[in-house]
């Protein structure tokens, strides 16, 4: 039986099988600068010759030029009707910045995404330290009552600080320290939260003495 | 108007040349973040500060060819941040991207104009399976028009590799588009 192919195209894939193989990579390496227009004429011509009897690479360099016309149109989008009076109601009162504003610096110092961990990552140590001191730290101190008189006015005004930090903080924190809270031994946990609420209550119980 | 009185009459305080300005740009801008972000709410805080941003910092915006280059970098650096910080987040599309890129041109037809949104929108889901390196320089060079130079400075790369790794992204993406029937 004749199997030799009878189609010339049929043909021409027997032949370049059994001998260079199909010329596809070779448009893949060409098909850019085919697109772009720079390839000389002979290139060129030979590359269209193949594209004309190959389906694939046909499509992969109409895909080429298509996408190629196509991007540069990406380059915008509308990000819709009040963007712009969005953006210029959070700049109307922003002073244009002398990079100066030590303000604007704490803010965004505050605004930093690692802000609360860092904090927390603080608060963590110091707690550690106060629970494993080989010496009783607290004792090395005067009595509450004796620190805190000359302090009543600043430390009244720093609780009010604390209290206002503490509102914008605490679910930070609370996120920041839950997995902590959930891996933790589960005796540590409580014998840190006893200790800080002690620190808390003496303070409480100073102020109070102190401005009674 | 050219950019640099633009920007003269925006370091002056003039209201409404920051708002040309943002209207100018915006387009651009928010195009760039989307892109990376492939969420239009988030694409739209991040263009907001990043205009914020500029404003802050308008003494350090470049004239004339510089001034585009050096928003494009910024609105890059506050996505990579963004990306960083929600890493374990899988980006989710919650606007098709046909509704964004409608920019069509007035001489359209409405058939002609939603084929040429279906097609942006398949070059742009396309754009997503690219290797990260190979997106950014679609992004930077394609679509962006940004030169050899400024994107191997952006990526800090050289440019031999920008300059061949961008044939070769064009082609990656060619061959998902091809594959998903454009061009066939």
């Amino acid at each position: 039986m004749d199997t030799r192919p009878r189609d010339p195209e049929a043909l021409t894939q027997a032949i370049l099988a059994r001998t260079s193989g199909a010329p596809c990579r070779r448009v893949e390496a060409l098909a850019c600068d085919f697109v772009d227009g720079g390839l000389d004429g002979a290139q060129a011509d030979l590359l269209r010759g193949h594209l004309a009897h190959c389906a694939a690479c046909s499509a992969l360099v109409r895909a080429l030029a298509e996408s190629g016309r196509l991007l540069p149109a990406l380059a915008e989008a509308d990000p819709g009707p009040w963007f712009t009076q969005r953006v210029l109601r959070s700049t109307s009162r922003r002073p244009a910045a002398r990079g100066t504003d030590a303000r604007a610096a704490w803010r965004r110092l505050l605004h930093r995404p690692r802000i609360a961990l860092e904090a927390a990552y603080l608060g963590a140590v110091a707690g550690m330290m106060g629970l494993y001191a080989p010496v009783p730290w607290h004792s090395l101190v005067p009595p509450a009552q004796v620190w805190t008189a000359p302090l009543q006015g600043p430390a009244q005004r720093l609780t009010r600080v604390v209290v206002r930090t503490e509102r914008h903080t605490a679910a930070a924190l609370r996120r920041t320290f839950r997995p902590l809270r959930e891996t933790a031994p589960a005796g540590l946990w409580r014998r840190a939260v006893a200790k800080v609420r002690g620190w808390l209550k003496r303070i409480e119980a100073a102020l109070k003495q102190a401005n009674p | 108007m050219e950019p640099t009185p633009l920007l003269a009459l925006v370091r002056s305080g003039d209201e409404l040349a920051w708002e040309a300005f943002v209207r100018r740009f915006q387009g651009r801008v928010f195009g760039l973040a989307y892109h990376y972000t492939a969420q239009a709410e988030d694409a739209r805080d991040l263009a907001q500060e990043v205009f914020i941003r500029i404003y802050q910092n308008l003494a350090l915006v470049p004239d004339e060819d510089g001034c585009l280059p050096w928003i494009l970098r910024i609105t890059r650096n506050a996505c990579i941040d963004h990306l960083r910080r929600g890493k374990a987040r899988p980006p989710l599309w919650d606007l098709s991207a046909d509704e964004l890129f409608d920019l069509r041109s007035p001489d359209q037809s409405p058939e002609e104009a939603h084929l040429e949104a279906v097609r942006k929108t398949m070059v742009h889901r396309a754009l997503q399976e690219l290797t990260d390196l190979n997106r950014e320089i679609i992004l930077l060079k394609e679509i962006q028009g940004l030169g050899l130079e400024e994107i191997a400075a952006l990526l800090d790369v050289p440019v031999g590799t920008v300059k061949s790794r961008s044939s070769r992204a064009r082609l990656e993406l060619a061959q998902k588009l091809a594959a998903a029937g454009m061009g066939g």
